[in-house]
């Protein structure tokens, strides 16, 4: 292909192992929001106010790809809309501190009731996070729209409270499975809404299912089941998907092979040529770490971007959530490094 | 006195209760110590600690995860409530206090729990104040409590400089001399414990608590 492939070609050949001229450079927003105090200062669209108009949140998305040179546009920005339809009351945040759980909705998973959504309702925030990516979508047909998604196992643990529900993986197993269940169903209607609102790509964090947290036997169970579930709801709406997996894969790199996701991004302390090497079909994305990208200098970033380049991942990325406080001169570096000749 | 076979035998249901998960085990094997005439704080000590202790090991060696070391620790608490009513107060000879929490921004508090229960399984006394825990709480408490460390917590990077500012709020209170800072959390490193000015980094929950033994043994600095 040429070298004047669009971002949403390059992206979308990249998902599909098809050659590309360069990687692409992505920050799939959610969890890995790029949406940091230098961004949010120049765009005039600061978080938490901007999450109170569709507008500005598309604005926000706008600024930040066109600011930090990401090829992708992101939304939301933050972890909590899934829990918030789900009933746990929601902190906003502030402009240094992103939005987060202030208190889950249910104490334990045996009597947990989570509402059963048939859809997302009017006037919160999730509705105009999808409001949001319609106007995106809508203003640039060139660039990728990236829709991003909380993963089950994170979700239960933000809609009943972590530790109990950590513990009741082992102790209240069908309960468990039928929380999961339940939040599968709500996270793929967000999913259905976002991609009818014309996101292009589906990402999902899920910071909890790793397997330094649940080890492998868990992780089976529970994480890399739902999120197959998940996964395969989104590609029956024909769109790629990219899991992010937190932590060291390396007890669980197995079990994430068989994640039916077209990507796997990971954190920094993940050798992507060596997990490449070992399962040749895996796209892989990362992993900048996010530590030098707050406090590293930009050549050392280029750097370490033209290292990934040179080892064969196939999306560059930051490895894990970015700290508000990253300049954006070294963001820049990151992207600025894949793009150059 | 019961006789040694049975103490042992005793003690060793309780530790494999704790290894095993079980709750309603421990309970019952407490209840057959008390039953048996065994001394409740060497059943505390050589039955349900030492099955902690193991579980400790294996969660090292990767046997275990934290969902097991949680429920371990339900099953050591729920043979410790039958047991502790019959110790002595100061048969515990406590080696330290500690505040610990998740600081301000981050409301991730697994491995903070976890340092929690490992250091409570040594006899430190713990203050746990939970998570999104802001600088001045922490101090407050610390102060309140008499505390030897402080013990921080996170788990994002955006979060990390709220740890810088606990420190320097030590400071600014003319207290930072008086008590041992810790941090902690997979963001974190050696490196960022030394700029922020900690007394310590710990890389997981299990080495956290051997920090922690080892701050509360170096003589604590006088200032001024």
């Amino acid at each position: 292909m040429g070298d004047n492939a669009s971002p949403k070609e390059r992206l979308t050949r990249a998902l599909r192992r098809q050659p590309v001229d360069r990687p692409p450079v992505a920050c799939v927003g959610g969890m890995m929001n790029a949406a940091v105090v230098d961004v949010m200062t120049q765009s005039g669209n600061p978080l938490p106010d901007a999450y109170g108009d569709p507008g500005r949140l598309a604005d926000l998305a706008r600024d930040v790809a066109k600011l930090t040179g990401f090829e992708n546009l992101a939304l939301p920005f933050c972890m909590t809309l899934e829990a918030e339809l789900l009933g746990s009351r929601i902190d906003p945040g502030t402009l240094a501190c992103e939005a987060k759980i202030a208190e889950e909705a249910f104490p334990s998973v045996r009597d947990a009731k989570l509402p059963e959504l048939t859809r997302i309702p009017d006037g919160g925030r999730a509705h105009r996070v999808i409001k949001a990516i319609e106007l995106t979508a809508a203003r640039r047909p060139d660039a990728p729209v990236v829709g991003s998604l909380t993963g089950p196992v994170s979700t239960a643990g933000s809609v009943v409270d972590p530790i109990t529900f950590l513990k009741e993986l082992r102790k209240e197993r069908a309960a468990a499975h039928r929380v999961l269940a339940q939040v599968v169903e709500a996270v793929a209607l967000l999913a259905e809404a976002m991609v009818e609102a014309g996101a292009d790509v589906i990402a999902i964090s899920d910071p909890t299912a790793t397997g330094e947290i649940l080890g492998p036997r868990a992780f089976e169970e529970y994480g890399l089941r739902y999120l197959n579930e998940l996964i395969d709801r989104i590609h029956r709406l024909n769109r790629p998907v990219i899991v992010h997996i937190c932590g060291d894969v390396g007890p669980v790199d197995h079990l994430v092979a068989q994640l039916h996701a077209e990507a796997i991004s990971t954190d920094a302390a993940v050798s992507l040529p060596r997990l490449k090497a070992k399962y040749p079909q895996l796209v892989t994305m990362g992993n900048v770490s996010t530590q030098v990208l707050q406090n590293g200098e930009p050549e050392r970033i280029a750097q370490r971007v033209r290292q990934l380049v040179e080892e064969g991942v196939d999306i560059i990325a930051p490895a894990c959530g970015l700290s508000t406080s990253t300049p954006l001169e070294n963001i820049r570096a990151l992207t600025g490094a894949v793009r150059e000749p | 006195m019961p006789n040694a076979q049975l103490q042992q035998v005793v003690l060793t249901e309780l530790a494999e209760a704790v290894l095993a998960l079980d709750e309603e085990r421990a309970v019952a094997a407490a209840q057959k110590a008390l039953h048996e005439g065994i001394d409740p704080y060497v059943a505390v000590q050589e039955g349900l600690l030492s099955g902690m202790s193991r579980a400790g090991k294996l969660f090292e060696e990767q046997e275990y995860f934290v969902p097991e070391l949680l429920v371990a620790s339900d099953a050591l608490y729920a043979g410790l409530n039958v047991l502790r009513p019959h110790i002595k107060a100061d048969a515990f000879g406590v080696p330290g206090k500690v505040v610990i929490g998740v600081v301000e921004g981050d409301t991730h508090d697994v491995g903070k729990n976890l340092v929690r229960i490992i250091l409570q399984t040594k006899g430190f006394e713990v203050h746990d104040l939970g998570r999104d825990v802001a600088p001045a709480k922490f101090v407050d408490k610390a102060v309140e409590v008499g505390a030897d460390v402080i013990a921080l917590s996170t788990l994002m990077t955006t979060t990390m400089v709220n740890m810088d500012e606990t420190v320097n709020l030590l400071v600014k209170r003319d207290l930072r001399e008086r008590f041992k800072v810790i941090v902690g959390g997979s963001p974190l490193s050696k490196a960022y414990a030394d700029k922020i000015g900690a007394n310590a980094y710990a890389r997981d929950a299990i080495s956290a608590a051997e920090v922690v033994k080892k701050l509360v043994q170096q003589p604590i600095a006088i200032a001024g």
